[in-house]
């Protein structure tokens, strides 16, 4: 990815209501986030210094680029390989564990069985026990704790064994 | 006020409800399908929430799913537009049950009105003339004579459990009475599986006028005159006007005075509409809807009020901004609802409209979720847009409309522009003096 795309993204990012763009080519992997929802990404100063010596940037358009190896980049593309997208069936709140001080049902690397409870939904005071569909391990969890999930977001991803 | 508002729909409606939030200052929340991810209500929105699949019962009518989103975003009131659950009383109670306010009539006037029996006797008590009839179900040739005699012929004999049209004989004098009743009865039995019949007097060449009322929660309630909706094809309106050409001021009053007499008497709250048949110059109730309507834009037009931004104010707890008095109805609107479909068979035509282009100009309104580019998706209601039309008169109206049709393109996919086009040039039509057998009349049914 060259510095022209990645302006191009921002200027993308700036004409639109869109708020954070998330990018993965070639094994690079850019997020960029615009620092207050409505307002615009600041551009960056001195964009040529930042990219070529600082994988990191601190600058307030939180742009990251991240350089990862080809074999673990594919690993994390749902799309290739066998993964199994677990998409939440309901709207709610996502929870890792069964309460606050109890630990989560399941961490990445963690193997499950077919019908077994890897998260909770909560929905209208319910608790909705959403359950692994497959035997497999646990490869990715897209979701974060405490969030607020729709209809179709992707979850987990989980490798069937 | 509200801060934040959940709309329970999608489409047109959604659209329009977004803009009176905008305008209002307050946040909106879409909800919207798998399949409606595109569309313009997902976009104008504030937030949006996927809260199903492109079945509705998953999606616009799946209530948890709704009061979830609504939960998640932290809303504080639902508009619930028109279809869907709008009318459904228990999503009422629910939204209650939940804290969140339901911008609409309360539970109790949906059910109420729901129930066309309960409704009719309620009304009757209110003292709005109904269509004279039986008290329920007819059992014996001796009462149906009675009956038939005091009502006075012609009359007309239905089916309890049928509708639609369907299971219905009119009888035009005593001769024929008793024949056409025990053949109702048995028609009765094997299409809807319930021998009961009932008699009401037969209206010839009725016309449907509505009056809208607005109620807010101190007592106040306030008619916005009425609309013509005789254009209908099979019960579906297809062109709505105000004021009706056929009503006179002094039944126009009448009328109102009646409706918002009906609407104290259930303690009504937030827009409503009183269906009326009117014959001449008698007028019978025949239902009220306890919602927005599809309608409402030309009753905007010539009073100047904007229902959907009082409905909102309403259910927020504000008193209503106007008296009756200070109601006019000024001009004269027409609006003609573009379906996506053939406009001689119509047949549902779903698909991706390649070209959009609206009419414009002095005293056009198009109220629409559609653009170039869009796929209209199978799943739901035909109608894609609302062409309203604003003149000083009657005639401007109907030159306005008729211009503003050929303007408005639609590629890609059949609409029943073509059809508007052909009922604008209509002398009948033109002349104002039709009734409900009309459309059907002109379409050759």
């Amino acid at each position: 990815m060259n510095l022209k795309e990645i302006r191009e993204l921002i200027d993308i990012l700036k004409d639109t209501d869109v708020s954070e763009l998330e990018l993965e080519k070639a094994g690079t992997r850019i997020k960029i986030t615009k620092a207050n929802h409505g307002g615009r990404p600041l551009i960056l100063e001195q964009p040529a210094h930042v990219y070529a010596a600082h994988p990191a940037m601190p600058s307030q358009a939180q742009v990251q680029v991240a350089q990862e190896a080809a074999p673990a980049a594919r690993a994390e593309d749902a799309s290739a390989s066998n993964i199994v997208v677990v998409n939440s069936p309901i709207v709610g709140t996502f929870y890792r564990s069964a309460s606050p001080d109890a630990p989560s049902y399941v961490e990445v690397g963690d193997v499950v069985k077919k019908g077994q409870v890897i998260c909770i939904i909560e929905a209208m005071k319910l608790m909705n026990e959403i359950e692994a569909e497959v035997n497999g391990k646990i490869v990715k969890v897209l979701a974060e704790n405490a969030q607020p999930v729709e209809y179709g977001e992707p979850l987990f991803h989980i490798e069937p064994v | 006020m509200f801060k934040k508002i959940l709309i329970a729909n999608r489409g047109e409606i959604a659209l329009r409800i977004i803009r009176a939030c905008r305008e209002l200052g307050i946040k909106s929340v879409s909800v919207h399908s798998t399949i409606d991810a595109d569309s313009l209500h997902v976009r104008f929105a504030d937030e949006s929430i996927c809260i199903g699949p492109a079945d509705p019962a998953g999606s616009y009518r799946n209530i948890p799913s709704i009061l979830s989103a609504a939960e998640i975003t932290d809303c504080e009131a639902i508009h619930p537009g028109y279809g869907f659950l709008a009318e459904n009383a228990n999503f009422a109670e629910m939204c209650e049950t939940a804290g969140i306010k339901f911008i609409g009539p309360t539970p109790d006037n949906i059910r109420l009105m729901g129930d066309k029996a309960r409704a009719k006797e309620t009304m009757i008590k209110a003292g709005v003339p109904v269509v004279p009839g039986s008290k329920g179900a007819v059992t014996s040739e001796d009462e149906i004579l009675l009956l038939a005699q005091k009502i006075g012929y012609p009359v007309i004999i239905k089916a309890s459990a049928g509708g639609g049209g369907r299971g219905m004989r009119v009888v035009h004098s005593a001769g024929s009475l008793i024949n056409s009743f025990l053949m109702c009865q048995s028609e009765a039995v094997s299409s809807f599986g319930c021998p009961d019949v009932y008699i009401e007097k037969y209206i010839n060449e009725p016309r449907h006028v509505e009056i809208q009322v607005m109620a807010d929660e101190h007592g106040n309630v306030v008619h916005l005159g009425e609309r013509d909706c005789s254009i209908q094809r099979r019960h579906q309106k297809l062109i709505e006007e105000s004021p009706s050409p056929a009503l006179t001021p002094k039944i126009r009053k009448k009328m109102g005075e009646v409706a918002v007499a009906a609407a104290k008497s259930v303690n009504y709250m937030n827009a409503g509409t009183i269906e009326f048949i009117l014959a001449g110059d008698q007028f019978y109730f025949m239902e009220m809807n306890t919602r927005i309507q599809v309608e409402h834009p030309v009753t905007e037009m010539v009073t100047g009020v904007d229902l959907v931004k009082e409905q909102i104010k309403a259910a927020s707890g504000m008193p209503l901004g106007f008296r009756q008095e200070d109601i006019n109805i000024t001009g004269h609107s027409i609006e003609c609802r573009i379906n996506a479909e053939d406009p001689e068979k119509f047949t549902p035509c779903p698909g991706k409209i390649t070209s959009f282009n609206t009419p414009g100009g002095p005293g056009v309104r198009v109220d629409t979720a559609a653009y170039g580019g869009y796929t209209v998706p199978p799943n739901y209601d035909s109608m894609i847009a609302k062409l309203i039309v604003y003149g000083k008169d009657r005639d401007e109206a109907l030159s306005r409309m008729s211009r503003s049709l050929e303007e408005f393109i639609v590629e890609g996919i059949k609409t029943t522009i073509p059809l508007h086009q052909k009922i604008l040039k209509d002398p009948i039509f033109r002349s104002g003096k039709f009734h409900t057998g009309y459309l059907e009349k002109f379409l050759g049914m």
